[in-house]
Order: structure tokens, then sequence, then C-alpha cells
């Protein structure tokens, strides 16, 4: 839910229910004053009539007037309470009147029920006023109240609408800086001005969190750096130690075997540090320039170059290959085409199909192998490698980094039984 | 021939100095900056083998040193550095190879041997080998003044070992010189034998000495003893 709608649910929801209870308080406030007074015309009604009883020990005329009617009824005595009660008033239509009423109709009224004894006679008194005119205020009153309360609300929303929109445009910003925010671009982190202290507040933070990974990150590649080239010398010492053990004569046939492990190792080793300099070079950007490449040459150079690891493993392999024109890195390009048919021939069984297929848009690689289909979230993942797999586990790494700087798109899918590469131009 | 071997780490110049140590061969070393340097403006040296990072001075200076006064020495660079800027400045600062460590020293002999090669060039290009004669112009080679038809990775083949004679060449050294990095996903080399068999098949088919033996199956000699 977004900020503003929970914002507005909770500002509106209150608003209405506040102004909801104070216009029944309103109502019920003025309802009673009115009555009050209403009630204090009928006293003064009632008194009047004592009065004239005192006065002529009769019971006066009764006389309709206007909202006011008194009617007398004989009654026992002790039977009659004093009491004031809503009822209703029966509005007969004068012709001076305002409203032309054609026909008799009840209102609703206000009355007071009293006792008067004139003579010996006990009356039952019942004075009864409209109350017309209060309910015509009141509603008059409860509709600006509701009117105002609707005013009050769509202000709101749209004050808010607008007002949070615009408070929170350094948020908004921040978010696109955040949101495109890479780890290996050299830019700062560009804020928009703000004088909200709270975004200060958070500019700042982002700012520093940002220069502090970011020179985390710095100093992570540069060890990584240093520390492959650092090795780099004494693999070469023991390369050559190697190949001058070699020279002396006569080495049993366990230590022929012995030598030999110590070779690949050291080979394994050296091609795991060169690739993990590769990585860093490539990820820094620090491979340029861009040259003509024919791609369908360099694939046909390189399945040549693989002929005789193609044969030996018995790998069928099958080309279909457009001409493809590309004006790009052709140091890197070639990293990557190595790097695929390493993997294609690698993880291949014997006797197995390698197809690559070459078209305008894409280049495919395709290969059988003993593996199911792999996981394409983790494939391009660093030391992400099949556990009997003899490469650095960088290979697939470095070809998705190398396809990021030439501006392709690789991606890696399991196609009826085999592992598949794409590279899409 | 002579060589300079300029290279601050002990292990690694020991082994080159013992590698290409010979009859006819003379190696001296260097492990500064400084000492290559008056070792450079002294003597000539039919190749160089220039180590970049030195204690007290970059070897590209060297190289640059070397250029001005322009000396006429072979100068095979090699660095810890597996850049292309620094291979393709070397090479435009008049190197005449870039090694990039960890090396074979066969590779590097190979590499020694191609410089010199070029630089003695004098008219004749032909590579003599006993019977066997290498025309490196034409690629082709013959036995006996009967020309044998190679591949190109036998030809290759052959010229490595002919650089290399003496000495026992690793499997894992032949397969990277003969197919680079390339060859990293063959965790065995036995399809480096069918062309070693060919090669030597050829040359005794064409009357030539049998020169190419297996070394405890680690590798490969060439040898004429």
């Amino acid at each position: 839910m977004k900020l503003l709608s929970k914002y507005n649910r909770v500002t509106l929801l209150s608003t209405i229910v506040i102004m909801l209870f104070t216009g029944i308080i309103y109502y019920v406030a003025i309802k009673l004053i009115l009555i009050e007074d209403i009630d204090k015309d009928l006293a003064v009604e009632e008194n009047e009539i004592f009065e004239y009883v005192k006065v002529n020990h009769a019971l006066p005329q009764v006389f309709e007037s206007e909202y006011q009617q008194i009617i007398f009824q004989e009654a026992k005595p002790g039977s009659v309470k004093r009491e004031f009660v809503d009822t209703l008033y029966r509005n007969i239509p004068y012709s001076h009147h305002g409203r032309h009423h054609r026909h008799e109709e009840f209102e609703s009224g206000r009355g007071l029920i009293s006792v008067v004894t004139a003579g010996n006679k006990t009356y039952r008194v019942l004075i009864v006023k409209s109350t017309v005119e209060t309910e015509d205020l009141l509603k008059i009153i409860f509709g600006i109240t509701a009117g105002v309360i609707l005013l009050l609300l769509l202000v709101l929303l749209i004050s808010n609408r607008l007002l949070l929109n615009r408070l929170w445009q350094p948020f908004h910003n921040l978010l696109k800086e955040l949101r495109s925010f890479k780890l290996s671009d050299a830019g700062a982190i560009a804020l928009s001005e703000t004088n909200i202290d709270e975004f200060k507040e958070l500019n700042q933070a982002v700012v520093a969190m940002a220069s502090r990974v970011k020179s985390d990150y710095t100093d992570l590649k540069t060890f990584t750096e240093n520390a492959s080239h650092e090795l780099l010398t004494p693999i070469a010492v023991i390369n050559s130690k190697l190949d001058t053990l070699l020279q002396t004569e006569n080495f049993s046939q366990q230590q022929s075997k012995l030598l030999n492990d110590l070779y690949s190792a050291v080979s394994r080793l050296t091609r795991l540090n060169q690739s993990l300099i590769l990585l860093v070079k490539i990820e820094n950007r620090l491979v340029e320039g861009h040259q003509p490449v024919n791609l369908k040459a360099e694939i046909e150079d390189f399945a040549m170059q693989f002929e005789e690891i193609f044969n030996d493993k018995q790998i069928a392999l099958k080309t279909d290959l457009s001409d493809k024109h590309l004006e790009t890195n052709l140091y890197l390009v070639e990293i990557l085409l190595n790097n695929l048919f390493s993997n294609a021939i690698r993880h291949n069984f014997q006797g197995g199909i390698v197809n690559i297929i070459l078209r305008e848009n894409e280049l495919v690689i395709e290969n059988s192998g003993d593996a199911d289909a792999l996981q394409p979230e983790k494939v391009f993942k660093r030391f992400n490698k099949s556990t009997n797999s003899e490469g650095s586990g960088l290979g697939l790494t470095i070809s998705k980094q190398i396809c990021e700087n030439l501006g392709f798109d690789l991606s890696y899918f399991f196609n009826s039984g085999l592992h598949t590469f794409r590279v899409s131009f | 021939m002579k060589l300079l071997i300029v290279e601050d780490e002990q292990g690694l110049r020991e082994s080159i100095e013992e590698y290409f140590a010979e009859a006819g061969n003379v190696c001296e070393t260097a492990s500064t900056y400084a000492e290559a340097l008056s070792k450079v403006s002294m003597y000539r040296y039919d190749c160089i083998l220039l180590d970049i990072t030195l204690p007290g001075g970059n070897g590209i200076n060297l190289l640059k040193n070397i250029k001005q006064q322009e000396y006429n020495d072979g100068i095979l660079i090699i660095s810890a550095k597996n850049s292309l800027d620094d291979r393709l400045e070397g090479l435009d600062l008049g190197a005449d190879d870039y090694l990039v460590k960890p090396f074979h020293l066969s590779e590097l002999r190979a590499r020694v041997s191609a410089i010199i090669r070029r630089k003695s060039f004098n008219g004749s290009n032909i590579l003599l080998f006993h019977e066997i004669a290498i025309d490196l112009m034409a690629k082709s080679i013959k036995v006996k003044d009967q020309a044998v038809k190679l591949t190109r990775k036998e030809y290759a083949l052959l010229l490595y070992f002919v650089a290399n004679k003496g000495k026992v060449v690793s499997k894992n050294a032949i397969a990277e010189h003969l197919w680079g990095d390339g060859i990293d996903m063959a965790n065995n080399f036995d399809f480096i034998y069918s062309h070693i068999k060919n090669l030597r098949k050829k040359l005794l088919e064409a009357g030539s000495n049998d020169y190419i033996h297996a070394a405890y199956g680690m590798g490969y000699k060439f040898t004429d003893q």
C-alpha cells in the first residue's frame, strides 16, 4: 500500500468519524436548545391558561392559532400528570399562510399535557406547538455541516495528493538513484536539493553508505588483483622449477606420476589465477578498444584450433554459420569464444555432440552433457561448478561479464537434452 | 648465444639460467634495475629477457633506453602483467616478444630461439638439425633434401623440439604451445600423442634418425644422443 493511500485512509477516516461525531453532538445540542425554547413557550401558554382560569373560573375559549393548538378534555382528578410530550400537530391550512396546504396534515409537534380545574371540573389540557420550523432549521444546519465535511474531505484529499507528492519528490529521486546504483560505476549518487531535514539526513546517510560500500568494494577488488599478481611469481617459480626438475634423469614410474600430478595442479592454479586477474580487469572495464570482427571466421578458427580435442573425445561438431560482422573488442570476443567452446567440450561426454549456430542476432552453442539442466540463475555465479569439473569455475562468470561489457546478452537454457548458451547481439 | 636475464625473483632467475646453460651459451643475470642498466650499457646480448617490475625501476624504461641507444639486442619481456595494453606498449617500444608469467621454460626457450633466429637472419632462413632442414620462411622441411609434408601443428611441434633439443619437454608445455590457453578443458593430453606419433613416423619414413623419445610418461625429449 502506498504511503499516500495509507495516510489518506487514516486522515480521511478520522476526519469523517470526528465530523460525524461533532455533527451528531451539534444536532442533539441544537435540538435540545430549540425544544427547551418551545417548552418555555408552552409553559408560558399554560400559565396564561391558568391565569385566565383563575380570573374567570372558566376555560378560555379554545382557538386555533398558527402553530399552536389547545385542547381541553374533561378528566378525573389525579389521572393526569403534567408532562412534555413529542406528539403530532394537526396542521390546518390557512389562507394567509405562506405555505398553501390543500388539506389537513400532520406535522411533528411538541405538546404539554397539564391539568386545570375550572369551576369544579378537572380538565386535561393539551397544548401543541408545531416543530416544523425547528426541524427545518435543524435540517439546514445539518446540511451545511455535511457540506462542510464533504468539502473538507475533498480539499484534504487533493491537498494531500499534491502536497505529499511534492514533499516526497526528493525521496523518489533518491529511490531512482539507488535503483540505478552500480558498484562498478565510478560516479557518485546525484542528489536533488531538499530543505526537509528528514530527507537531508536520508540523503547524507545514503551518500555515506554508497561511498563506504564503493570504497570497500574497491579495496576488495584491489586485494583480489594484488593477491592474484602476487601469486603469479611463486607460481612461475614452481613452474620453472618443475621444468628444471624434469631435466634431471631417471625417474621411477611413481615419481613420474607425482610430477605429472604436480604439473596439472600447477597449471590449474595458473589458469585460476589468470581467470581471476582477467575477471577483475573486465569488471573494471580496463579492456578497451574495438575493431571489426568477423565472427564467422573467428568461430571457424576456434573450431579448427579445437579439432584434435573434439576428435579425442569423439565429439561431433555441427556448425551452421551465417556471416556476422561486429565492431567490437576482438580480445574479449576471443576469450568469450574460448570459454564457450571449452565448456561445451569439458562438460560433454565421450561421443557427444556440439552444435554451433550463428545468426544475424544470436550465437547459439549447444552441447550434450552428463549433467541435468543447470539452474540458469546460478550458472553464471563465481565458482559455481560441477563437482568433477577441472575448470576454474570462473569461465562463465567471465563470459557473462564480457557480454555485459560488449552490450550482448548471455543466457542459458536446457533444451531437449542439450545445454544451450545463447549470446544475443 | 649470449643472454641477459633481468629478473628480480631469484628462484625464477636461477631456473632460467640453468635451463639455458649449455655449451656455447653465455648467460648473465641482473636482479635490479641498476644492475641491468649497467650491464646493458656495457655489453651487447643476443637476447635480453626483461622483467617489467624490478626493484629500483621499471623494465619498460630499460627497454626505452636500449632502443634510444639503437642497440640491436633482441628483447623478450617477461611480465606478470597479462594486460593487452602492457603487451602492446612493450611491442610498440620495440620489444620482440612478450611472455606472461608463469610460463614453461621450454616455451621461453622457443621464443628466445625465434628472436635470435630473426636477429641473426643473414640471407639464410634454413634451420638445420643434422639431416633435417627447416625452411622458416616457407614453413616447410626437408630430410636429406627430400621434402616432407607436415601439418601446421606438426611443423610447430618440430620447431619447438628443435629449439628445446636435449631437453625434456612436458606434455603440458607442448599442449599449451600448440593449442594455447584453450587447452584447459583437456584433463589428459593423450591427443598430443597422435601428433608426436605422426611427426615421428613422417621423419623416419623420410630417412631421418629417430630423435623423438618419450620421457617417463611426462613428456618428450628431442635429442641426437
